[in-house]
């Protein structure tokens, strides 16, 4: 392995991603500036459970109308998220445990996950180009993104049997991407998960203290008819 | 509907470039009203930097509940299907709500949002120019969402369009930069503490009005609506328009509790549970109508206040107006369902649903749906009081909006775009094969009431206290 790999699959990363918590606990700070507003009533319902029940929304297709009707759209977005999360712990595999990639097995299905990803991020970019609506609500952010993302993917299916005595190459570019990926997240619309916890809490303790949907604690004998 | 099929769509353009109407504003001006000298009423002032006060209030107002549903939204468009907006209007993208909060968010991007700064172009960022922007983004805000939260329920991430659209109504407000029919109802609730500018005096001879009718109805002199009365049960609030158009469904209420042997009473001020404000966006005068109504029940040593039927009357009163008044809830409060479904557990109503037998469907009101908690309960009460129910479908929180939400029925020049996309709800309506739909919402009533008479269905709007009423068991 070159010097210059060996730097890119550390050192860079270690500081890429050290960056990338810096910024990131700028951003919570940043949000928490913000005053918070509290609710003033008695509850209907039960903000622990209503909490609970908006953080796991995100794992039941059924409990949304917009996921239910569509549940491919939904597959589509288990698979980039596996493909997202199957990468970036293959950047970690590589320098600290590559071992897991001398087996075949390990390889193959890393590269189906990130692959089918890739397929999905092509999926998407049509998707964001001919459809009115999200093209019309789509920014070069989100184009970028959505680019970086599905080329990462396609980089990451290269890299992952980590032949780099072969070829430094697919590697090379690889780390690169990620560490691009990893300065470029904060600013942009992939840091979204960071968001994620901040807009769930808030709607699901409003929606549990109110007893919205199933959140509500039943005090009366009368449940429907 | 085949009717209304073939009808042309409105151009949005024609909407969204709709003029700033002021003559309501001018004559508050000229009369030197009480609420604008005081400056509780803001008006248009063409003469200042409205764009810089917009910014201003814009930075005062961004909660941390706002700012992450400001940063949250991945552009994914899974919000598109939800809105009824959008299901009637398929070939128009400006529906979408992602795009009609992007409208705000756009502004908080380019003002409070580090990337929004630094590169505006590449997030959309952007910033009103002058005061025709803000007009337009009055018009979207006000005119082409009923904010009934479905697109917020149907969002992967929970971020909360509706109340981006209410922060922008808010600032809005401020400003002067409304439809004329917000300007008209925030000055009459402002002038005289309920939204409809009903004086004391008609208040006061309505009720007494029924009192008498239901006094003859029943054959006893005894029966009362009690004003005024210290240290009752409950104190029920009602809505204007209870007083107004359909001041029946008191006398209904009346005669329920009088059969319940309750001890109630209503207020002479602070009766209005309907609030503005959730409408406009206006804490301050949401606020001021929920102190109203809080402190009324202190004063009259009440133990509980009960909410007669409103979907945004309930979701002010109940939830929101204690933090718009900055009020701790002291005193329990309801909807006047919850009350009714206890009389019928307790046996202290009979009741005989063969007595409705019509087939009568539900309307789940949004603001009581999707912001507030109660869906089971009048089903509850409909499957004791009517013989043939059925739902609609989608029902409960994934119900469609009536049309008329969030003040809407107050804003006549969007009523045409309304009426378009209320196609959604017609059908809905109609699928349901009923006769009579049931809401527990006046707002939805006048706003089924509307969607029913465009589109040419049999059917009637009727709420519960009516069908109760008319379930009721009277022992000889």
């Amino acid at each position: 392995m070159s010097d210059f790999l060996y730097i890119l699959e550390n050192e860079v990363q270690i500081v890429a991603i050290s960056f990338l918590a810096i910024v990131y606990v700028i951003r919570v700070i940043w949000l928490f500036r913000f005053r918070s507003q509290r609710e003033r009533t008695f509850p209907a319902g039960s903000e622990r459970s209503g909490i609970l029940y908006s953080m796991m929304n995100i794992a039941m297709p059924w409990a949304m109308e917009s996921t239910r009707k569509k549940p491919g759209f939904y597959v589509q977005f288990v698979v980039f998220h596996l493909g997202v999360a199957a990468a970036i712990t293959a950047t970690f595999i590589i320098p600290y445990w590559p071992q897991l990639f001398e087996s075949r097995a390990y390889v193959v299905l890393f590269q189906i996950v990130v692959g089918a990803a890739f397929f999905v991020g092509v999926m998407r970019l049509y998707r964001r180009i001919t459809n009115p609506a999200v093209r019309l609500i789509s920014t070069a952010d989100d184009y970028f993104s959505l680019i970086l993302m599905t080329i990462y993917f396609a980089v990451a299916v290269w890299a992952i049997p980590n032949t780099y005595e072969k070829n430094e190459w697919p590697l090379i570019l690889f780390f690169a991407l990620t560490a691009i990926f990893l300065v470029y997240v904060p600013f942009s619309k992939i840091g979204h998960y960071l968001y994620y916890p901040f807009t769930r809490f808030f709607i699901g303790r409003t929606m549990g203290h109110r007893g919205v949907g199933q959140t509500k604690i039943r005090k009366t004998a009368g449940e429907g008819r | 509907m085949s009717k209304n099929s073939r009808r042309i769509k409105i151009d949005i353009e024609d909407v969204l470039n709709l003029p700033l109407e002021t003559r309501s504003q001018e004559e508050a001006k000229e009369k030197k009203l009480l609420s604008v000298t005081e400056g509780q009423l803001k008006v248009y002032d063409a003469n200042i930097n409205n764009v810089d006060r917009f910014l201003e209030l814009l930075s005062e107002r961004v909660t941390r509940q706002l700012a992450s549903s400001m940063v949250g939204c991945v552009h994914c468009g899974m919000c598109a299907e939800s809105c009824h907006y959008v299901l009637a209007r398929p070939d128009d993208p400006t529906m979408t709500p992602a795009y009609k909060a992007d409208q705000i968010r756009k502004i908080f991007k380019r003002h409070m949002d580090w990337t929004g700064r630094i590169f505006p172009r590449w997030v959309h960022a952007d910033t009103p120019k002058n005061d025709e922007d803000l007009n337009r983004l009055k018009n979207i805000v006000f005119g082409t969402c009923s904010a009934c939260r479905r697109c917020t329920m149907n969002c992967p991430m929970g971020v909360d369009t509706a109340l981006l659209i209410r922060l922008a109504r808010g600032i809005l407000t401020e400003l002067g930069i409304v439809p004329e029919g917000v300007f008209n109802v925030s000055r009459d609730t402002w002038e005289t503490g309920n939204q409809m500018g009903v004086s004391e005096e008609d208040y006061l001879e309505t009720l007494d009005w029924m009192k008498e009718e239901l006094q003859e109805e029943l054959s006893d002199p005894d029966i009362d609506i009690p004003v005024d009365k210290e240290g009752c049960d409950f104190m029920y609030t009602i809505n204007p328009r209870e007083i107004k158009f359909d001041p029946r469904s008191i006398a209904d209420a009346a005669k329920i509790f009088h059969f319940a042997g309750e001890s109630w009473t209503m207020p002479s001020w602070g009766w209005d549970q309907t609030n503005f404000g959730l409408f406009s966006g206006d804490d301050r005068l949401g606020g001021f109508v929920a102190k109203n109504l809080y402190e009324a029940a202190v004063n009259l040593y009440a133990k509980r206040i009960i909410i007669s039927e409103c979907g945004h009357g309930y979701r002010s009163t109940r939830w929101e107006g204690y933090n718009w008044a900055e009020y701790n809830q002291n005193i329990p409060n309801e909807s006047v369902i919850l009350t009714l479904m206890r009389y019928i557990q307790e046996g202290r109503i009979k009741v005989d649903l063969s007595k409705n037998q019509e087939p009568v469907t539900f309307h789940d009101s949004c603001n009581v749906a999707r912001s507030g908690d109660l869906v089971d309960e009048p089903r509850w009460i409909l499957g004791r009081t009517c013989s043939d129910f059925r739902e609609m479908s989608p029902n409960r929180t994934e119900n469609f909006c009536c049309t008329g939400g969030s003040g809407l029925l107050s804003m006549a020049e969007y009523k045409p775009l309304r009426m378009e996309v209320a196609e959604i709800k017609a059908k809905q309506l109609k699928d349901t094969g009923a006769k009579l739909v049931c809401t527990i919402c006046h707002n939805c009533v006048d706003g089924l009431t509307d969607v029913i008479k465009h589109y040419e269905l049999d059917m009637k709007v009727v709420q519960i206290i009516e069908l109760v009423a008319n379930a009721l068991v009277i022992d000889p």
